[in-house]
């Protein structure tokens, strides 16, 4: 086998655009019928809304089909076939296993899946990994919690599938799991922004092993938007010496994209397994063009117990100007995820993306990795409380770090914030996805 | 499309397996063995027909998700 090969798929992942648009309206179609004859829910709410399997002949015709969102999961679940409700597909015995998605924006959604789907899922996660240049020779350690998340499990089978070794650090604690890519020599790792950088501090301030002088080359990063914001990216890659690559994905949708190796700033869509829609959030067009941000809506094409059809994901993304100089075909999305419909929120008027404020934070020298804003209200005045942590050898340079912050956050976000300089390892870590954003303005109106 | 890979080829040894793999999922079904190893390899091949066939020719693999 030709592991110089840079593609998983030759084909698929080459594939002019006409004959992949081509494919992708077939796809939806067949997805569409599967979706319609299996599922009661969606067959309603396709019925609602007058549109049959029939209908759908063109790109125009996908538009007409109704959106899901989360909360409309949420409220058919708990239900029988229990515990899915009415958008099972398959009989309850073909379900093979179960997950959740993490509730950050609420009660978890319940996603089974046969044996099949998770075939799929691992094929998914087959073009993540095989673009970013794992290879059979590569010993992978995967640092997360094995449970009831989808997390990286289908990063696990991908590595298997890819013909990786693998070496799942499940129960082991921080430090146990840097002896162990130390004693194994790994090559290969994945995991969430905030826990890789913690871990490397871990390893720096509590273990004296500098973790760039370990054998760790690749690391995939997900489950935060972390990896694809620059200042983010570059404290992973000085912290690991490692290429540091994102990859978005979702319980409920799948492993949609990635970053591949020559790395454009941006993540492929996998548009053979996926449809992305980008829409605008004010006038609910459809938006083709580079440079405009709105919601995804996506379709994923081959799911089967519990389909993925036009859901509405809230991710804000934008498509890219350029191609992709690796050859892929696929679409890129510009910056990768840029925060969520609704994280992205107006304070004193000005819209806010949590993400601005960690590119800048993370980007000043002298800073530590965490930080904490709390946007709140006093009567009609609002303000945002930003807490950051001083590293122990800046601490002489106190002033000229409040000032560089205070410039770069008026210059990146336009607005004005009260500064708390805090002590090195005073602000909360996470081993999970963060919650460094609080907005307690809508908590006083519930 | 790339020149080297001869997609026609791939196509009909995919289908040959999957008849086959079918074939014995129903000879298994008095032994559980069998069906349930067959029952996953099919699963295996589905994802080489997405990866093949939906795009080979003017074929596409099956009009069923599964």
């Amino acid at each position: 086998m030709n592991y110089d090969q840079p593609y998983w798929n030759p084909v698929l992942e080459t594939l002019p655009g006409d004959a992949l648009r081509g494919l992708q309206l077939k796809k939806f179609q067949r997805v569409f019928r599967w979706t319609y004859t299996h599922s009661k829910f969606h067959r309603s709410l396709y019925e609602a809304a007058g549109i049959s399997p029939e209908d759908i002949r063109t790109f125009a015709d996908i538009r007409r089909v109704p959106t899901v969102e989360k909360s409309m999961m949420r409220d058919i679940q708990r239900k029988d076939p229990f515990p899915y409700g009415d958008a099972l597909c398959v009989p309850l015995d073909e379900v093979t296993v179960f997950r959740q998605t993490s509730g950050t924006t609420g009660q978890p959604v319940y996603q089974p899946d046969t044996w099949q789907d998770w075939e799929w899922w691992a094929e998914c996660w087959a073009y993540i990994l095989w673009a970013q240049g794992y290879r059979p020779s590569d010993r992978v350690f995967l640092p997360f919690g094995y449970n009831v998340f989808v997390a990286f499990w289908a990063g696990h089978y991908a590595a298997e599938k890819i013909g990786c070794e693998v070496v799942p650090g499940g129960v082991l604690d921080t430090k146990a799991r840097i002896l162990k890519i130390q004693e194994l020599r790994a090559t290969a790792m994945m995991g969430t922004p905030t826990y890789l950088l913690g871990m490397a501090e871990t390893a720096r301030l509590k273990m004296g092993i500098d973790p760039a002088q370990l054998t760790v080359n690749k690391i995939t990063c997900a489950g935060e938007c972390g990896a694809s914001i620059p200042s983010t990216k570059r404290r992973l890659e000085d912290a690991w010496g490692a290429r540091i690559y994102d990859h978005a994905g979702a319980t409920e949708i799948g492993a949609w994209s990635y970053e591949c190796a020559a790395q454009p700033g941006g993540l492929h869509v996998n548009e053979a397994m996926f449809l992305v829609e980008i829409i605008d959030t004010e006038t609910g067009q459809l938006i083709e063009e580079p440079g405009r941000r709105g919601k995804m809506v996506i379709t994923a094409f081959d799911r089967q117990a519990q389909p993925c059809v036009r859901f509405d994901s809230k991710d804000v993304i934008e498509w890219a100007a350029e191609p992709c100089p690796c050859g892929r075909s696929f679409r890129v999305i510009q910056g990768g995820v840029v925060g969520r419909a609704d994280d992205i929120t107006k304070v004193k008027g000005v819209l806010l993306a949590p993400s601005a404020i960690e590119e800048v934070v993370r980007g000043i020298q002298g800073l530590g990795d965490e930080y904490e804003v709390v946007v709140d209200q006093t009567g009609n005045s609002e303000t945002i409380r930003l807490r950051v942590e001083i590293l122990p050898e800046a601490q002489d340079q106190c002033a000229w770090i409040q000032s560089e912050l205070e410039d770069q956050l008026r210059l990146k976000t336009n607005l004005r914030y009260d500064l708390e300089i805090c002590g090195c390892g005073s602000l909360p870590r996470y081993e999970t996805k963060a919650k460094r954003f609080k907005d307690l303005r809508h908590k006083k109106t519930e | 499309m790339n020149a080297t890979i001869d997609m026609e080829s791939l196509t009909l040894n995919i289908q040959r397996a999957r008849r086959a793999v079918e074939e014995l999922k129903r000879l298994g079904e008095n032994f559980p063995a069998v069906a349930r190893n067959a029952e996953r390899i099919l699963a295996s091949l589905k994802m080489i027909e997405i990866n093949v066939c939906d795009i080979a020719g003017s074929g596409f693999a099956s009009e069923q998700v599964r």
